[in-house]
Formats: structure tokens, C-alpha cells, sequence
């Protein structure tokens, strides 16, 4: 249990070492070129990974329906902008606002799906997440 | 994408554009679930590597053509800046194993946001990886604890055990 709450704290430090890389990346290139190659080069790895661990085309595979194949577009969208964000208002404010970002909409999309929701600790959740937003948006003493 | 200077945009824009891109991870998490459920999280972030790696050429190729790419004129990056995409993808297999702990998708979720945030905290104090150093303040941190918190009740409250 222990080395499972470490893998799964990793995944988020390793997320945040990615967005780090990128937006670096992206002060000497460009958003977009950074994407690119946060695309390419994760490609070739996972290649690498798959060739050695196999199952890299499960049986699976070719019933996916093809919107589920816009993951990928939308992820060079999102390191794209989170490349030019990250420059622009630090590593904090980022993380603070993709998380609330992705909690909202995450919430609405479950509504959308109908996936079963206690509403209550989740209507207190998103209140949370927006006064903290708002905290963080609030005017300077200074 | 243009580049311009932080002053042509103002603060409460860029931080819209974070919010609206923690949007588009909730949509691109949903689809790469997708593919893992017809396939494996191996397959699914692999795919989605190759179909962003065609992607972001399609994005390129139309920006070269309407003459938006300026030559570079700025310092060459160093080469570890271009190897954002292995941590990326090695985010990957910590989550798919940790998904099948007990932590369960909820748990590997929360303590995934955790580490974000404090990872966070670190890069901007420091300026990890040769970013500017950011001063923290107690507006950052209360804002933290508050986004943080109502994360873990979102996620580990929210969904009634069906």
C-alpha cells in the first residue's frame, strides 16, 4: 500500500516535472514546437517500452470508435497551452488552476454522462474549488 | 501560437486559459480512458502520443503556411528540455499500477493532485528546470488548501459507490 501511495504521488510530481520541461522548452521554441516534441519523443519511448513489454496492439484495438481517437489532438492542445501558461503566472498558479479546471469541468461531464454522483459532497467540492480560484484571483493589498 | 510578451496579456487571461485547459484534460482523460478500455493504458498513451505527434505537425504545417513561424532568435534550449515527453509518458505506468492498488482510480487521483501541488511549490520556489523563481505567498497557499480540498471531496465523496 505504501509503494502504491508513492507511485501515485510520483505520477503528479512527474506531471508537474513534464510541464516544467515543456514550458522551458517552449521559452526557447514555441508552445507548439514544445508540444511536439513532448509528443514525438513520449511516441518513441512508449515504442521502445511496447517492443519490450509487448501488448502494444491489444485484440481490442480495432473496435475504438474514432472520436476516441481525439485524445491525442487535444493533448497537444493542452501542452501547448499549459507550455505558454506555466511561463506566464509560475508553476503554482498553473497546477492551481488546471486542478480546478479539471475538477468543474470533470463534475459537469459525469452530470452529462449520468454517472452515478452524490450531490452533495460534490456541490461542496466545486464551491471550494471556485472560492479558491477566487482567493487566488482576489486584489492585491499591495 | 504567437508569442508575445506577458505584458500583452493580462493576468485574469492567462489564468482563464489554465482553468479552460484543465477542461480540455477532463475531455482528453475521458477519451484516452476510452481507448485503455477497448485496449490497455499501454496501448491508449501510445496512441495518443502517436495521434498528438501527427497532430501538432498538421498544427505546425498550417502556421508555416500562413507565414506565422518567426525564425528563432532566442538562446538554443538545452537538450534535457526536450525530454519533457518521458516523464510525461512514464506518468503512464505509475497511474496504471497505481489504479489497480487499493487506492483504486479515486485514490490514485487525489494523491496524484497532491503531489502536483506540492511539486509546484517547489518548482516556483526554486525555479526547477530554468524557470523564473517565484515568490510563494499566503494567498498561494490558502488557495491551495482550498482547491486541494475541494478536489478530495469531489473525488472521494462525490461518486456514491454503485
Amino acid at each position: 500500500m505504501i509503494i502504491a501511495i508513492l507511485l501515485a504521488c510520483s505520477a503528479g510530481v512527474l506531471i508537474g516535472i513534464s510541464r516544467q520541461i515543456n514550458g522551458r522548452l517552449s521559452l526557447s521554441t514555441s508552445p507548439l514546437i514544445a508540444s511536439f516534441w513532448n509528443h514525438i519523443v513520449g511516441f518513441v519511448f512508449l515504442t521502445c517500452l511496447g517492443l519490450v513489454i509487448g501488448d502494444l496492439l491489444p485484440a481490442g484495438a480495432g473496435l475504438v470508435p474514432w472520436y476516441d481517437y481525439l485524445g491525442g489532438p487535444i493533448g497537444v492542445v493542452f501542452v501547448a497551452a499549459g507550455s505558454w501558461v506555466i511561463a506566464r503566472i509560475g508553476a503554482v498558479n498553473t497546477a492551481l488552476m488546471m486542478i480546478g479546471g479539471q475538477m468543474v469541468s470533470g463534475v459537469v461531464l459525469d452530470l452529462a454522462l449520468s454517472v452515478p454522483t452524490d450531490l452533495g459532497p460534490t456541490a461542496l467540492g466545486v464551491v471550494l474549488v471556485l472560492s479558491g480560484i477566487a482567493l487566488s484571483q482576489s486584489k492585491r493589498k499591495a | 501560437m504567437t508569442s508575445t510578451s506577458p505584458l500583452e496579456n493580462p493576468r485574469p487571461f492567462v489564468f482563464l486559459a489554465a482553468f479552460a485547459t484543465g477542461g480540455l484534460l477532463t475531455l482528453m482523460v475521458h477519451f484516452n480512458g476510452e481507448l485503455a478500455r477497448y485496449g490497455n493504458p499501454l496501448f491508449s498513451s501510445w496512441t495518443a502520443h502517436g495521434t498528438g505527434t501527427i497532430a501538432a505537425l498538421v498544427f505546425l504545417g498550417l502556421l508555416y503556411r500562413r507565414g506565422r513561424m518567426k525564425p528563432a532568435v532566442r538562446a538554443p534550449a538545452p537538450i534535457w528540455a526536450y525530454l519533457g515527453g518521458i516523464s510525461g509518458a512514464a506518468t503512464v505506468m505509475l497511474t496504471s499500477t497505481a489504479v489497480n492498488s487499493p487506492l483504486a482510480l479515486a485514490g490514485t487521483l487525489a494523491l496524484g493532485l497532491s503531489g502536483q501541488a506540492i511539486f509546484s511549490l517547489a518548482a516556483d520556489h526554486w525555479g526547477l528546470f530554468g524557470l523564473a523563481k517565484r515568490r510563494l505567498t499566503m494567498r498561494n497557499l490558502g488557495a491551495l488548501a482550498l482547491i486541494l480540498a475541494g478536489s478530495a471531496l469531489i473525488i472521494l465523496e462525490g461518486r456514491s459507490p454503485a
